[in-house]
């Protein structure tokens, strides 16, 4: 089995002959070069979003109507839009939102879903309320949900991300429950409750660790479906307000010109599509390297 | 057999409720008085207060959802805020658009996605797989409003083989309503086709292994009778699920797709009801796309045992 660099690392700390842990990194990388690749490609993306004032953007939301839709040049790199703000400027700056929503939403969502979910598989007589709520919210189609309580509330990033994760919440804690519920009959947890293990240590010593490795595929996962789903709040109106830079905003604004000037829409698409594509290879990598059997099916 | 269909049918409804009860409350916390916007703005309090018991909305939160729900099992959906026509009506009229181009999708993704899953799976580990599936990663990557765009620009504009953009009724003839389709169908299916390939992929490459399987190949079976008839039938299940789960994916797409394409359907509908904060629509919406989600699902379970006859209830 290929395990995981984190966890086995710090299960077997004394081991003076083995390769290093930076070696083992390295291993793990080139055996799995979705993680690689992806990995890189989110990196890089990040960076971006971080370091977008010095990557020779100028303000976003400056307008300049005397040079509004300027085709892509030396000078405006991908173009100018309807109000003459530099797209390239924009593109950049929308690294920032599409990041911040899909990392948000995927830590909260988990924590969220694990929460729920851990209480679903432990208290019984809970059990059958909570799932069938999270059958009822997973019968809305997320967009639409996520459509719905946005329309309640005024565009603003904190808004879209809890739209989001109230919409992705019912995936994870049915996720955690199964898990739960299948370690719940093995041998080991058995052991520790007849051994009168209390249940808080067995939730952290026994159940935690193992849902860690469907958790961060599922993760990932969530935080591409998450960016997406930004992205189309923003195109159709119902997300991050107009005036901030979003990849999606950007889009929605290149709508009426997109026969004329097709590359208002092209940046922000080739890079909203390339975050999404580095955080699902990334999600596949992890989801074959923490679980080989899995790997073969999928 | 009918114990499990009167089973399934029942446990649909605590479902029904529960989207019933969220999307009722979706109005009830919504912004805005709807007594204040009819009295408009030369009412006293006393005018206000008049047409808000007359409307019943000082009744209790619980007993205002009764007799929603009353109304809303007899297909009273409410008024639209901003057309001042019945929603139901509004429904109507935008449902041929979106039913077309979501029955043309499903088509177009199974005969797509299930043999290029079937082939992936019994060529596993070529090319033609690792295409197949690097395909499936950049259909879940690349979101439906850039497919959109992307095809729209290559087919209607610079080749100018299809219309860019709008819908021409079934009425009009079959081939118009086609052709202002085709490109919208292939840009709502790419992420179902992804899904719906990786998951016969994975069903069929557990298929391929049962011994049956090498049986067939054994006594002389033609290949593609032992991919299609004999494996394929055996996958079916998981295959049959993804479609209806993914119907999903379809609704939500649906949505971004008609934007695009400027079709007047229900996600037009949906989009505009957003815009304008027109509640009562986005509710109607909400809850005839959920209803519609869950009877396909309930549907699909049912049909299990004709899929797979090994299936008793």
């Amino acid at each position: 089995m290929v395990a995981p660099a984190g966890p086995v690392v710090a299960a077997e700390p004394a081991k003076p002959a083995g390769p290093s842990r930076a070696v083992r990194f390295r291993r793990y990388l080139r055996r799995h070069p979705s993680v690689a690749i992806g990995g890189g490609l989110l990196v890089l993306m990040a960076l971006i979003g971080i370091f977008a004032p010095l990557l020779w953007t100028v303000d976003p939301t400056a307008i300049s109507p005397a040079r509004r839709t300027r085709m892509p040049s030396e000078l405006y790199w991908f173009g100018t839009d309807m109000l003459g703000r530099d797209v390239y400027s924009r593109v950049i700056y929308g690294a920032r939102v599409s990041l911040l929503v899909g990392f948000s939403v995927a830590i909260l969502a988990s924590v969220v879903g694990l929460t729920i979910g851990l209480f679903a598989g432990f208290v019984r007589w809970a059990d059958g309320i909570i799932m069938r709520i999270i059958d009822g919210m997973m019968s809305i189609p997320p967009i639409l949900l996520a459509i719905a309580l946005m329309a309640l509330t005024r565009g603003s990033i904190q808004n879209v991300i809890i739209a989001i994760t109230v919409a992705e919440i019912p995936r994870v804690a049915r996720l955690v429950r199964g898990v739960v519920l299948s370690l719940r009959e093995q041998p080991y947890v058995e052991a520790a409750v007849a051994n009168g293990a209390r249940v808080p240590r067995i939730i952290f010593r026994h159940i935690l660790p193992n849902t860690f490795a469907p958790m961060s595929v599922q993760a990932t996962y969530i935080c591409a479906s998450a960016m997406i789903v930004e992205a189309i709040l923003s195109f159709i109106g119902a997300g991050v307000p107009p005036s901030t830079p979003s990849w999606g905003n950007i889009m929605a604004e290149g709508r009426a010109l997109w026969q004329v000037r097709p590359h208002i829409i092209l940046f922000p698409a080739v890079f909203l599509s390339l975050t999404v594509l580095a955080v699902n290879l990334l999600g596949d990598g992890l989801r074959d390297s923490l679980d080989p059997r899995l790997a073969k099916s999928i | 057999m009918l114990a499990f269909v009167v089973r399934r049918i029942v446990t649909t409804i605590p479902v029904m409720a529960f989207v019933a009860l969220f999307v009722f409350s979706l109005l009830y916390i919504a912004p805005g008085d709807p007594a204040a916007i009819i009295a408009g703005d030369q009412a006293s309090p006393a005018d206000v207060e008049r047409i808000r018991a007359s409307l019943g909305l000082d009744r209790p939160y619980l007993v205002r959802f009764a007799e929603w729900s009353f109304r809303v099992v007899q297909g009273d959906l409410g008024t639209s805020i901003f057309t001042s026509l019945p929603v139901t009506q509004l429904i109507a009229q935008r449902i041929e658009p979106t039913v077309s181009l979501m029955i043309l999708t499903l088509i177009f993704a199974v005969i797509v996605a299930v043999p290029m899953g079937v082939i992936a799976a019994w060529k596993a580990g070529s090319w033609i797989d690792k295409g197949a599936m690097a395909f499936a990663v950049l259909g879940f990557s690349v979101p439906v409003f850039v497919v959109g765009y992307l095809l729209a620009w290559i087919f209607a504009l610079k080749l100018e083989w299809l219309p860019v953009q709008g819908y021409t009724p079934i009425s009009a003839g079959f081939w118009p309503w086609l052709k202002n389709l085709i490109l919208p169908a292939i840009t709502l299916g790419l992420v179902y086709i992804a899904l719906i390939a990786r998951i016969t992929r994975a069903t069929m490459l557990e298929v391929l292994q049962q011994d049956y399987v090498r049986t067939a190949q054994a006594k002389g079976v033609a290949q593609k009778d032992v991919l299609f008839l004999h494996s394929l039938k055996n996958a079916a299940v998981p295959i049959v699920t993804i479609v209806g789960i993914g119907i999903a994916l379809l609704i939500g797409g649906a949505v971004v797709t008609e934007s695009v394409f400027a079709i007047p359907g229900l996600g037009r509908l949906t989009v505009d009801a957003i815009l304008r904060r027109d509640y009562p629509v986005i509710q109607g919406v909400v809850l005839m796309f959920s209803l519609v989600y869950v009877l396909v699902n309930l549907l699909i379970d049912l049909t299990y045992t004709l899929v797979d006859p090994r299936i008793r209830y």
